[in-house]
């Protein structure tokens, strides 16, 4: 019992100095690999001025950062795929023009395009010392955990060349067999027992740059340069330490890179002037289309007003695209268009200057039309219905999704001004990714993944071919992204025809089919080509991407493309 | 003595409904030291008694007004925030443009181009989503009121006053429904319904809310229950229906209403917490998903001042409000709250006023 | 005797069936795990077939029937199993929360003892200064009580971090200086000062609570007898004040505080997601949003036995610290 007063503020004052000696004290816990060393890189310069600054990226990992460097999982960390792993070639997802050879030199296709034969580099080394050749590149390729259905045989018919054989033509298939495919070395992973399980902590590869062994933490890891790497005798990487961090949302983001304390990232800044006022180097290279996924096909099961051609049709001349863009964009986006060619990349893909640009200011008299001519009459409450029933559907965006969120709201006020009735609402990812996945919805507002080459076929393979989905209600397979449930028999004709024919006129033909239907059908409605913003040290480094040379995808999160703009960069003094 | 009775409960779960005789005790209280000298007793046992349930020493119309809080500064000042923000809701809205309505510019400042708070990022005017913000998030705390009394009455007061398995089984769910982690159920629940429509989030925020008031509810039942007019009524046969209606209900009034009030400052800033995770109601404006949107569209970062800080803002001061009002309340329950600080008041002004007579005296004198 | 063992049965009843909800409510949450981590992993970049293989692989779902599930999870806790986390596969889901709880202990248990401490000595004050102008500060924490807990930290953040650069505003610690923290007095200072902010937003938040219920109790424990004939006797008044009053006025607070204390395991998700702290709000984030069962069966668990142990040990305590309640016992 306490009797004295003296004692009371003893007590009082331990309650105190416990509660802040908690802060301080055990609050190392960290995590695992905390005995070697733990200080920074920061110590020994090699020459090069200024070669001890460290660079410092968001690549968009969160906290907590659990090590990872197995290039077949889904949780890898950011630098294993292109800083430490590398495919054979890296191909420039900003621009046209041939890949860059990273490990391969150069490759072509049979005369019916089912055998690839590449020629690799030679004197190259994995990081550990052992000479890499053509068999760990044959190994790669026929890695049964990893090996796509269609590759038939890969052998190695000498030191540098490989030649791949398939079981059908694979001409349109170039970025996913040569820029994708993250070269191993036989000599580990013969030994890995459980690809899937395998955390590859100590990553063996032959990329700029290896992982600084302990630096692995809950918020952050750190690559350092790869002696071994083929260029090192350019004193290529010039940038030596490149530390990785993990954050929990864009503000905190933009905060640090305000502050200085972020070197790279890619991720949408509202204002951006805000922070290009500061010296931060900025480019925007819009990619990726925006579009309203419609569950179009009422044959695979689809409900709802939106299966009918005719609504999607008045919605897309609804929309005012240019507002989108200032208000839910900030002005930020880009035009797209309905052929799902990149603009100012892709031009010479579109076979019809009509179908070049989706438009870009609300015709509410031209989608009055539409609806008219297809039998709708606008009722009393200024919403047109067919058969006694309104038309009403709901569009849905992930909650924190923000610039979709906003779209979507501004999408529901321009239909409304239309006659269509449009509600717009949040939902949770998860629900979301499961109603894209099984087609249980009407409208959402979803990305299509831009293709990383100058061609927009991979888009209709995925996404409008009829054997890339399933009926409402079955999940999409794997590497298949058609959630429209669209399904047009000339344009699977069409799709496969451009796949077996590398002659460039050939596949033009086969696109004009292709566009002509999705141009009509909008199982998709394109909004706007979304921004993909990057920001840059311009002041401490050199070397970046920018728009007068845009080498390569310049966003930190770009898988192979970061390891080529990490390469090339060179600190400033 | 009234108030160390615990009738085998611990006092933590202490005594909020006190009994009599300590208000005539107010007046000896010391104030900072001082001898009890100054003899000003306040209160005259009428509200004690009214509060116990036993026949007042006045005339029957005094229970009534005794039971009504007294007019403190404290009290004044909650109802007439809470009021004005009331009536703002149920006012304003009708005056106000369409708050879903885009066809303005975004991010326009408060006064630009008629925008009596501006817009937001996509051109919704601010004040017409504070009013209608307003309406939505009352609603949402009224009905979570209403959800969360009905449930801590069950599961309080029933509970305590009828005891045996009653009590242990609906104590049991009570304790469970308290360890269980409220944001995956709020999740799940509200996830199951594709729109969430502002009663599903009212209902999902009245399923959490309930908890605390229950456990405080029925400590008190539990000791009313032992009290001599209800062991009376019970003898004489009375049906226990009737007896909570009638005895125990009446009495515990003022807690009830006080958690009542905390029911809706809790489900207002639940909303808000759930509308910043995303799971607010999609078929309305509230605070909460005026914070939500300002928040996503980086409101702050981008100077957009009157976006943000309104909402916040006004779910403070309700929330503040409403707990003047509560503590005027808890000034009923336990009348020492007021009475005491009234008379240590009274004493040292009258300690004051002597030693400045003093005083004077001393330099007249001089 | 009796009566204890049937309260230690009452615990050990809730105990099983918080376990077993723990278990059923994530399996309610809509959404299948491997379109989820797919869908994420595009919205950030290509995901290569490989990669989109093995989530197959490994989140295809489990198509034993539930009840199986339920009984392999029971067997597996007894066993200290807590499963392997989905969305940091393949890490073991008790690395994780070993990793994650002595950051949320630390912070947010200092922050929640810090607001005791505050709150009960200036309560005490205040309740001891009644009917002064003291009293006019009780409405201002109502209205601190009052305020959205992510609205007060973002305007923090945004003032006392960006505008002013008072304190970090990002981590535990400072990545850019140390890979780990160090046992050296510039570390242990550094992680000192990336929870400043994070504390201030707790303590701002949770002191209001504290400090109103103390002052409400002092008052009336200083208007009771034993407290008079103190007086009487003579003894000083600060004696009298924390001697005597406060001891028994913080009686009920402690009750809460204990409550409080449990639930701190839970740590704070808001002011972790806005601070990008390493701690276990964190985890229950990344659990729900990747529908990632068995981390959330994880973190529920440890919540719900902390709290159970709490309120078990504060029921055995309180006959010991206070005696009004032994005899009726």
């Amino acid at each position: 019992m306490i009797r004295s007063t003296r004692r009371r503020s003893v007590v009082v004052a331990v309650a105190l100095a416990s509660g802040v000696s908690l802060l301080l004290a055990g609050c190392g816990g960290g995590s695992k690999g905390a005995e070697t060393s733990t200080k920074a890189s920061t110590e020994k310069p090699t020459g090069v001025a200024n070669s001890t600054r460290v660079l410092n990226v968001w690549a968009g990992s969160m906290t907590p950062i659990v090590s990872n460097f197995n290039p077949f999982s889904p949780n890898v960390l950011h630098a294993a795929m292109g800083p430490i792993y590398e495919p054979l070639f890296a191909f420039n997802k900003a621009g046209s023009g041939d890949p860059t050879p990273l490990l391969g030199e150069s490759y072509e296709f049979s005369a019916d395009g089912t055998s690839l034969t590449i020629k690799v580099k030679s004197g190259v080394k994995w990081s550990d010392g052992d000479p890499f050749t053509a068999k760990d590149v044959a190994y790669t390729y026929n890695y049964a955990f990893s090996k796509p259905a269609y590759i038939t045989s890969a052998e190695a018919t000498d030191d540098t060349t490989v030649v791949l054989k398939f079981d059908s033509p694979q001409f349109t298939n170039e970025f996913s067999l040569l820029g994708t495919t993250f070269i191993i070395p036989e000599h580990i992973w013969k030994d890995v027992k459980d690809p899937a399980k395998f955390t590859n902590d100590d990553p063996v590869g032959t990329g700029p740059y290896v992982l600084k062994k302990g630096s692995v933490s809950s918020q952050a890891y750190t690559v350092v340069a790869n002696p071994n790497f083929r260029d090192a005798a350019q004193g290529k990487p010039a940038v030596k330490t490149v530390r990785y961090v993990g954050l929990d949302g864009n503000q905190n983001a933009e905060d640090l890179v305000k502050q200085g304390k972020i070197d790279w990232t890619g991720m949408f800044v509202p204002d951006v002037d805000a922070v290009t006022a500061l010296g931060i180097g900025y480019i925007n290279t819009p990619q990726d289309p925006t579009t309203i996924y419609t569950c179009s096909n009422a044959d695979q099961g689809c409900t709802g007003a939106q299966t009918d051609k005719a609504v999607r049709q008045a919605l897309t001349v609804a929309i005012d695209r240019k507002q989108i863009n200032d208000k839910a964009f900030k002005g930020l986006g880009a035009v797209v268009s309905p052929t799902f060619a990149l603009l100012g990349r892709d031009d010479k893909w579109i076979t019809n200057d009509a179908w070049k640009e989706s438009p870009q200011s609300a015709d509410a008299a031209a989608a009055a039309k539409i609806l008219e001519d297809a039998g709708y009459t606008k009722g009393s409450d200024g919403f047109y219905a067919k058969d006694g029933k309104t038309v009403s559907l709901t569009l849905k965006s992930p909650s924190g999704w923000t610039d979709y969120n906003q779209a979507a709201e501004l999408i529901a006020s321009e239909a409304k001004a239309a006659g269509i009735k449009i509600t717009a609402s949040t939902i949770s990812e998860q629900e979301y990714f499961d109603a894209r996945g099984s087609g249980k919805y009407e409208l959402l507002m979803g990305g299509v993944v831009g293709t990383s080459v100058a061609d927009p076929f991979q888009i209709y393979k995925d996404w409008f071919a009829g054997f890339s989905t399933t009926k409402v209600g079955t999940p999409l397979k794997a590497s298949t992204w058609n959630f429209s449930r669209y399904s047009n028999a000339d344009v699977d004709a069409a799709v496969k025809a451009a796949a077996s024919t590398n002659d460039e006129a050939k596949r033009k033909e086969q696109y004009a089919v292709i566009q002509k239907n999705i141009v009509d059908d909008l199982p998709y409605i394109p909004v706007i080509i979304n921004a993909t913003q990057t920001f840059f040290n311009q002041k401490d480094f050199s070397g970046w991407p920018t728009q007068d040379d845009l080498y390569m995808f310049p966003p930190s999160w770009g898988s192979v493309s970061s390891g080529v703009i990490l390469a090339n960069l060179v600190p400033l003094s | 003595m009234a108030e160390h009775e615990t009738t085998g409960e611990d006092v933590r779960e202490a005594h909020l409904v006190t009994g009599a005789a300590t208000t005539v005790e107010a007046a000896d209280v010391v104030a900072d030291g001082l001898p009890p000298d100054l003899d000003e007793a306040v209160g005259d046992g009428s509200l004690a008694a009214a509060v116990t349930g036993e026949p007042a020493a006045g005339p029957p119309r005094a229970r009534r007004r005794d039971l009504m809080p007294s007019w403190s500064p404290k009290l004044v000042v909650g109802l007439v925030i809470t009021g004005l923000i009331v009536l703002f809701a149920i006012v304003v809205p009708f005056f106000t443009l369409d708050p879903n309505s885009t066809d303005y510019d975004g991010l326009l400042k408060p006064g630009e181009q008629g925008h009596l708070l501006g817009t937001s990022a996509i051109g919704n005017d601010i004040w017409a989503q504070l009013a209608h913000g307003a309406r939505g998030s009352l609603l949402i705390g009224v009905t979570v009121g209403v959800i969360a009394l009905l449930l801590s009455v069950v599961f309080g007061i029933f509970a305590g006053y009828l005891g045996g398995w009653t009590d242990e089984t609906l104590s049991l769910i009570t304790n469970i429904m308290l360890v269980i982690p409220a944001l995956p159920l709020t999740i799940v629940l509200a996830a199951y319904s594709s729109s969430r429509s502002m009663w599903l989030v009212a209902g999902v925020l009245g399923l959490t809310a309930w908890t605390g008031s229950a456990i405080v509810l029925r400590t008190q039942a539990r000791s009313l229950r032992m009290r001599d007019y209800v062991l009376a009524a019970r003898v004489a046969g009375e049906k226990s229906r009737r007896i909570i209606a009638v005895e125990i209900l009446p009495n515990l009034l003022p807690l009830v209403a006080a958690q009542f009030l905390f029911g809706v400052i809790f489900a207002i800033l639940g909303e808000a917490g759930l509308s910043y995770l995303g799971l607010g109601p999609t078929d309305a404006v509230t605070w909460g998903t005026m914070l939500y949107q300002a928040q996503q569209g980086s409101a702050l970062t981008l100077g957009a001042w009157w976006w943000f800080v309104p909402p916040g803002l006004l779910i403070a001061l309700l929330g503040c409000g409403l707990s003047l009002v509560n503590f005027a309340i808890d000034e009923i329950i336990n009348p020492k709250l007021r009475n005491v600080p009234q008379a240590t008041r009274r004493v040292r002004k009258a300690r004051e006023r002597e030693e400045r007579a003093a005083a004077t005296t001393e330099e007249a004198g001089a | 005797m009796k009566y204890d063992g049937r309260r230690v049965a009452f615990y050990a009843i809730t105990l099983w069936a918080a376990v077993s909800l723990n278990f059923l409510i994530p399996r309610m949450l809509p959404g299948d795990p491997a379109q989820i981590l797919l869908g994420k992993l595009a919205r950030n970049g290509d995901v290569t077939p490989a990669v989109e293989k093995n989530v197959e692989l490994i989140l295809g779902g489990s198509d034993e029937p539930l009840w199986n599930q339920y009984w392999a999870y029971l067997d597996n806790i007894v066993h200290g199993d807590l499963g392997i986390s989905v969305s940091k596969y393949p890490e073991p889901v008790w690395d994780l929360i070993k990793d994650a709880l002595p950051w949320t202990l630390c912070l947010v248990g200092a922050a929640t003892i810090i607001a005791f401490a505050i709150g009960i000595v200036g309560g005490a004050w205040i309740g001891w200064k009644r009917g002064s102008a003291w009293d006019h500060v009780i409405p201002f924490t109502a209205l601190l009580q009052s305020v959205p807990y992510f609205w007060l930290a973002i305007l923090l953040v945004y003032f006392l971090g960006m505008k002013l650069g008072l304190a970090p505003i990002s981590w535990g610690w400072d990545v850019q200086t140390y890979d780990h923290p160090e046992w050296t007095w510039a570390s242990v200072v550094d992680v000192f000062q990336h929870a400043v902010l994070p504390a201030l937003t707790i303590v701002l938040s949770a002191v209001g609570g504290w400090l109103v219920g103390m002052r409400n109790m002092m008052v009336s424990t200083l208007a009771e007898d034993y407290i008079v004939t103190a007086e009487a006797k003579g003894l000083r008044p600060r004696r009298v004040l924390w001697v005597y009053a406060v001891r028994n006025a913080a009686l009920p607070s402690f009750a809460g505080f204990a409550v409080a204390l449990a639930f701190v395991v839970s740590g704070s998700l808001v002011m972790e997601q806005v601070f990008s702290y390493p701690g276990i709000g964190k985890l229950m984030i990344t659990a729900v949003s990747n529908a990632d069962y068995a981390l959330m069966q994880g973190v529920f668990l440890l919540t719900t036995v902390a709290v159970l142990v709490v309120n078990f040990l504060m029921d055995l305590i309180y006959g010991y610290i206070d005696p009004r309640t032994r005899h009726h016992g």
